[in-house]
């Protein structure tokens, strides 16, 4: 594969795991720099197109809505009711809630995301992460719980797993948790609050996998202060 | 009429997942539309045809391709109705500030007005991917392209994006 055929192909898909693409981006350090450039920008565009459709409404509903609403509103409650009794419920139903928001951090990859990029999302919670965590591929500062947390996808032979660290968000004690095709664990930080570690549609054998991978992305960070 | 808990549990079930989705279809109508208060009229009307439909849906697992596809074609029925011949897109901008701007980056409201800026042949199929996880195969599907148009769109349309915001583009990669 040659230079241009290189750029246009990963010019169209950044995050592509092509074979081809990964080995000729291997032999060619001017192509690899290219990505990572693509990479940077990448996260730019992911942030930007994900605007916050929560903020003001333009009009109300009009009746029709109202009425769909209204009938789920019995279903919301029951299942808000059954939700607020389990301890670390809510918490649990934000980070599902969020990962609902991100669909495309999902995707299996083997491209990394430069690490100046994701030393300066890190930077911000104090912390780095080691090398044993693996592969990071996407590496974003969001917002949750009204402070910007580092949301990353690791990739792991069981697939891709979504890590938040949640810095304000203290914990007593490990939670498990199945929701919404999202199976995840929330594991407490002493001093440093909690992580979220989640795995999308996991079949029996990854979830088995999830508390391992839990406690391997644990052992790998490392707090700055 | 058979309406029994069956169907109740069904329709609730479907209601819920509609729910859930509404966020990730307000926010393609939006890119699509660059208007809010049109983007959210035709999400309520997608999810209204949908509830007549849902007995299409065979796949639970398929709901929100299924549902973005009603959006897609909503959004091109509101346009067809309304008629819109020419679109000043710096009022567009304007109009949508606040939905635009990004207090914890100032530069993400400048890229979010460069992709209002992008013709929508390159602004869908790179919504479809970078906010929905579509595959070049996927996006080819939705938009009956062949898989080379597809990559030639989201490449020009990265390049013009990155061109808005004084990227040096031309020696690394010619469109």
């Amino acid at each position: 594969m040659d230079h241009a055929r290189y750029r246009m192909l990963i010019g169209a898909d950044p995050r592509s795991s092509d074979p081809e693409l990964r080995e000729h981006r291997e032999s060619c350090r001017e192509c690899q720099l290219y990505t990572e450039r693509l990479l940077r920008f990448e996260s730019r565009l992911e942030r930007a197109l994900r605007v916050d459709v929560r903020a003001q409404t333009h009009r109300p509903a009009s009746w029709r809505w109202m009425a769909m609403a209204a009938s789920v509103l019995l279903g919301v409650v029951v299942a808000a009711g059954i939700w607020a009794v389990l301890p670390g419920a809510s918490l649990a139903a934000d980070v599902v809630a969020h990962m609902r928001e991100e669909p495309q951090a999902w995707r299996r990859t083997d491209v990394a995301v430069p690490d100046a990029e994701l030393n300066d999302i890190l930077r911000e919670s104090n912390l780095r992460l080691g090398a044993a965590a693996g592969i990071v591929s996407y590496a974003s500062s969001c917002a949750f719980r009204g402070h910007q947390v580092p949301h990353l996808v690791v990739q792991t032979p069981s697939g891709p797993v979504t890590v938040m660290v949640l810095v304000h968000e203290s914990v007593s004690r490990l939670t498990q948790f199945d929701e919404q095709g999202y199976r995840g664990t929330i594991v407490p930080m002493p001093g440093h609050g909690s992580i979220a570690v989640l795995m999308q549609n996991p079949g029996a054998a990854q979830a088995r996998d999830l508390q391992r991978i839990a406690a391997q992305v644990r052992a790998s960070i490392v707090w700055t202060r | 009429m058979n309406d029994g808990s069956g169907g109740n549990q069904r329709r609730t079930r479907f209601q819920a997942l509609c729910q859930s989705l509404r966020p990730d279809l307000l926010r393609f109508a939006f890119w699509l539309c660059r208007d809010r208060a049109l983007a959210e009229d035709v999400v309520q009307e997608s999810l209204l045809r949908a509830w007549k439909a849902q007995d299409s849906l065979l796949d639970e697992s398929a709901a929100k391709p299924w549902l973005l596809t009603i959006v897609r074609r909503e959004c091109a029925r509101t346009f067809e109705r309304k008629r819109v011949v020419t679109v000043d897109v710096d009022e567009l901008v304007a109009k949508e500030e606040p939905m635009l701007a990004a207090a914890e980056e100032q530069d993400l409201g400048e890229l979010r007005a460069a992709l209002f800026k992008l013709p929508v042949e390159y602004r869908e199929p790179l919504v479809l991917q970078v906010l929905m996880g579509y595959s070049t195969a996927e996006i080819a599907r939705e938009l009956d392209l062949s898989g080379p148009a597809v990559l030639t769109r989201l490449f020009r349309a990265r390049n013009r994006l990155r061109a808005a915001m004084g990227e040096e583009i031309s020696a690394e990669a010619e469109e």
